[in-house]
Parts: structure tokens; C-alpha cells; sequence
């Protein structure tokens, strides 16, 4: 019986290797201005995912 | 490090340094529980006890389905990362990508609760000259290293109180990005006072995204978005963000509002939004001085968590009605969001992203504006408070004693270093009440992501 369903999702261990190229959105630029959050950007390496 | 909770009828695990996420049965549940602490035959005696109806063999499966899940490091992956935390700055040191342009310090509506003190950051009213906005724009691209992609707001106080410069400036920015290998991104924060069709064809030409500050019900928005004669906005603006939001035709926008003491149950505020057509939504709490009539008290903090809960669960029901809508807080890319390096460097304020005043000068970010002790330098000479820089490019995950033991770290990247020293008078501090709401919005956010994967029936 399946007791857990994972969901896929970025390794973020894998990340280690390609990431890092800075591409990516301000943290706090473009929408709120008041608060800190990284979750909901999106990666711009596409060749590192 | 894991984090297990329920919502929504979902048991949620969430394995802090792999990023994985696992949807669980209550057997399953349990064992990860007592997984690290417990030897195999302690683990599967309690279960044992706890549920008589499922066999030793079922149980034993569920065990070793988490053992295989930490074998193949998805769960209890521990943090590898902290060597990492500052080499993404020491790769790009020097290197700017975005800058907050404000644009004008000065504006046309009255509000008490605003960080900027009404526009003016607690200094002179000033409007950005183009000859100053140019060079801000050059220092960027001089100081942008390899980077392709450049953001620029346009922030104020009120930017469309000084839209002929904002235009002109987007205008010269079109005018060299190509030779300079550049490609800008233009964001316009506005109240909406001054939006017209003028306003809104240069914002669908040339911004990628604009923030339209609404926040949601009219005694609610009224309250505190006030004309300096004490008058509401709400009735003159919202037709315009209907029309602007109408024209976008797809581009980037967010209706974005602040709530308060006046108003925790700010889902009424998000259904308010939906009713006027609205459907990329951000509410952010309030961020005010303890006993601030603004500020919002332990009592309203009980309803907010409640009010994200409603929040989620109100995603998941227009998803099923075939009426999505979009809560920034809520947006979470769990197979293409970033890499490790971005997750743990920091927001970026003072190194990567930067406010440029009307005068020229430059601060870690639009929230220390004001405040001369940050000052970084200006425009023309670049940064030469190399102390105040230093500060910034140290302020990683791992700067903040009270973040290694959260396992929010790796969604929010230690926080918003302006908070922080507000809340801390340090950077490296963290904003308690910022941080539990943090939590319960990415708890949130998880489980709508979890049972859109999972199937939402």
C-alpha cells in the first residue's frame, strides 16, 4: 500500500551544481516591498533545472 | 530538518533541505514523527499500539517506505549549505541588476500607515530630475557585470506625479539596451489618482509589470488611502484599475493592498478584489511601530493565520469553479523555483538591488531611504560606504542565529533585512511577527500546491 505521495519538486542539493548564475528576480522587487520571500520566484537558468 | 503539519485534510511533510514534499497517511505521518529519535522496533511497537486495525507487515511497509525516502535524500537531508551562503555574492560582488528609482517624494494621497511618511521618507519634497534618473539608469547597466536582465521600478511616494520623466526615462532605456546587451524590466507602483488612458498604453507598452495599490473594501481602503482634504479614493480610482487592469490583456499586474488593526479579516478585502474583476491579488500585513494604531495586535495575528487558512482554501474552490486567481504569497514554483544559491543569499538589498533618490543618492533598499546611516554613496561616485555594503553582503541565511532552526529558511532566505533591524536594530535580526506569518502563508501556499498536484476534487 502507498503510504506517501511525494510531489515533485526542485532538488535543491541537485541545484548546487548548475545554480548560482544571478539571473533571477530581486527578491523583494515587482510586487510586495514590504516583505522578504524567494519561493514564489521563478528560475531564469533554464539550462540548470 | 522536516516539517509536518495538517491542512486542508492533507498531511504535509516537508524535508527543509532537499525541498521535497511528500502528501502522507496518518500511519505514515506518525512514523516520521518519531522516525529520527526511535529506533525501528520503538517506531513500529507505537504504531503498533496506536493503530491495531493495520498488520505488522502493513506497518513495517510504511517504515521502510520511509527509510527508502531518506536513503535516496528526501527525507531528513541534512544542511549542506552553509559553506555556500556567501559565494553568490562573492561571485557577483559589484554587481547591480535592480534598482527602485523613487521617482517622487511626494504624493497626492494622505495615508497615515505609510512606511514612507506620506512620500517624503521623513525628508524634503523632491521630484527625480531625467538628467539624474539617466545616470541612475547608466549606473546600472555600467555596474550590471554580465547580467541580461534589469529591473527598475518606478516607486514613490506618487511615480505618476513625475510621469514625463518616467516616460522619457523608459524612453532612453528602449533607446540604448540593445547595443548595451541589455534587457530592461520596467515595474510602475501607483495609487491610481492619476492613472488615465495616456497612463495606461504607456503601461502596457513598455512596463512588465505594474502594482496598483488597492486595499479592497471601500470603508476599508477609505480608512486610510485618504486626499489630503481627508477624502476617500476608493470610488475615483477603482474604475480606472478596472479599465487599466482590462487593457493589460494579460501583461503583469498585481492589485496590491496593506492590512491592518482595521481589518485582519482581509479576505473580505480578497473577495472584494475577485467582485471588481480582479484576479492577481497581493495583501501584505501591515508593518508598524508596536502600538501604532495601525499595527496589528496578538489578537488580530489569531484571526490573520485563520484568515490565510479561509484564504487557501477559498484558491482551491475557484480553481474548481474554473475561476482561478493569483496570491502572490501564495505563488510557489515547487519544481522550478531557485537554485540553492538563491535560496540562502539573502534578499539582495544593498548588493544586487538598490533605491536611488530623487538627488541621486543610494540606499540598501526603498525601505532605508531616509535613514543617512545607510547611505551607500550616490549614483555618480557609486557605493562608497563600503562598511554598510559589507553589512548587507554578509546578511545570508546563516547571519541569522533565530533562522537555523526554522524550517521556513530555504522559502524566505532570511527575511526582510529592513524589518529585521526595525523590529532588532540589526540587519541580521529577525521580525518575529513577520516570520510567523511567513510560516503560516508558506504552510498555506504548500498545501494548495500539494492538492493541485494531487488532484483538487
Amino acid at each position: 500500500m502507498e503510504h506517501i505521495k511525494t510531489i515533485e519538486t526542485r532538488n535543491l542539493c541537485e541545484s548546487a551544481k548548475n545554480g548560482g548564475c544571478g539571473e533571477c528576480q530581486t527578491s523583494c522587487q515587482s510586487a510586495c516591498k514590504t516583505s522578504c520571500g524567494i519561493a514564489n520566484q521563478e528560475c531564469e537558468n533554464k539550462e540548470s533545472k | 530538518m522536516i516539517h509536518q503539519y495538517k491542512l486542508g485534510g492533507w498531511n504535509i511533510v516537508l524535508d527543509v533541505c532537499s525541498g521535497a514534499v511528500h502528501a502522507v497517511d496518518e500511519v505514515a505521518y506518525d512514523i516520521i514523527g518519531l522516525f529520527e529519535e526511535n529506533s525501528r522496533e520503538e517506531v513500529l511497537a507505537a504504531m503498533a499500539e496506536k493503530y491495531p486495525q493495520i498488520s505488522a507487515g502493513e506497518l513495517a511497509e510504511c517504515y521502510d517506505q520511509v527509510q527508502g525516502l531518506k536513503d535516496s535524500g528526501k527525507l531528513f537531508a541534512p544542511d549542506t549549505f552553509a559553506p555556500m551562503a556567501g559565494k553568490l555574492k562573492e561571485k557577483s560582488a559589484g554587481v547591480v541588476k535592480a534598482l527602485c528609482l523613487h521617482i517622487a517624494h511626494t504624493c497626492n494621497l494622505n495615508c497615515s500607515y505609510c512606511f514612507a511618511s506620506q512620500g517624503k521618507y521623513h525628508g524634503e519634497r523632491a521630484v527625480m530630475s531625467f538628467e539624474v534618473g539617466k545616470r541612475a539608469l547608466e549606473f546600472l547597466i555600467e555596474n550590471s557585470g554580465t547580467r541580461r536582465n534589469l529591473e527598475v521600478d518606478f516607486f514613490g511616494g506618487e511615480p505618476l506625479m513625475n510621469f514625463q520623466v518616467v516616460k522619457d526615462l523608459v524612453a532612453y532605456a528602449r533607446s540604448i539596451e540593445k547595443a548595451k546587451g541589455k534587457n530592461f524590466r520596467f515595474t510602475l507602483t501607483t495609487n491610481g489618482v492619476l492613472v488615465d488612458d495616456d497612463v495606461i498604453q504607456w503601461a502596457n507598452r513598455e512596463c512588465h509589470n505594474v502594482v496598483l495599490s488597492l486595499d479592497g473594501r471601500k470603508e476599508i481602503h477609505d480608512r486610510y488611502r485618504v486626499d489630503y482634504a481627508g477624502n476617500g479614493s476608493w470610488e475615483k480610482i477603482v474604475p480606472k484599475f478596472q479599465k487599466f487592469v482590462e487593457a493589460r490583456e494579460g501583461k503583469g499586474y498585481y492589485m496590491r493592498g496593506t492590512f491592518t488593526h482595521a481589518n485582519p479579516d482581509f479576505l473580505q478585502d480578497i473577495q472584494q478584489m475577485l467582485d471588481l474583476g480582479f484576479s492577481e491579488l497581493s495583501m501584505e500585513p501591515v508593518v508598524a511601530a508596536p502600538g501604532d494604531p495601525s499595527a496589528l495586535t496578538e489578537e488580530d495575528l489569531a484571526i490573520v493565520m485563520e484568515q490565510y487558512e479561509k484564504l487557501a482554501e477559498l484558491m482551491l474552490q475557484r480553481d474548481r469553479e474554473g475561476k482561478p486567481f493569483t496570491f502572490y504569497h501564495y505563488m510557489i514554483d515547487l519544481t522550478g523555483g531557485p537554485c540553492i544559491y538563491k535560496r540562502i543569499s539573502g534578499c539582495g538589498s544593498g548588493t544586487e538591488y538598490m533605491a536611488v533618490t530623487p538627488w541621486g543618492d543610494l540606499y540598501p533598499c526603498h525601505q532605508f531611504v531616509g535613514e543617512e546611516k545607510f547611505k551607500l554613496g550616490d549614483i555618480w561616485k557609486g557605493v562608497t560606504n563600503a562598511e554598510i555594503q559589507g553589512e548587507f553582503a554578509a546578511c545570508n541565511v546563516y547571519a541569522h542565529p533565530e533562522c537555523r532552526d526554522c524550517w521556513a529558511r530555504l522559502y524566505c532566505s532570511g527575511g526582510c533585512a529592513a524589518n529585521a533591524y526595525h523590529a532588532t536594530g540589526s540587519v541580521t535580526g529577525v521580525y518575529e511577527q513577520g516570520c510567523r506569518l511567513f510560516r503560516k502563508r508558506m504552510e498555506c501556499a504548500i498545501m494548495v500546491a500539494v492538492a493541485r498536484a494531487l488532484g483538487n476534487g
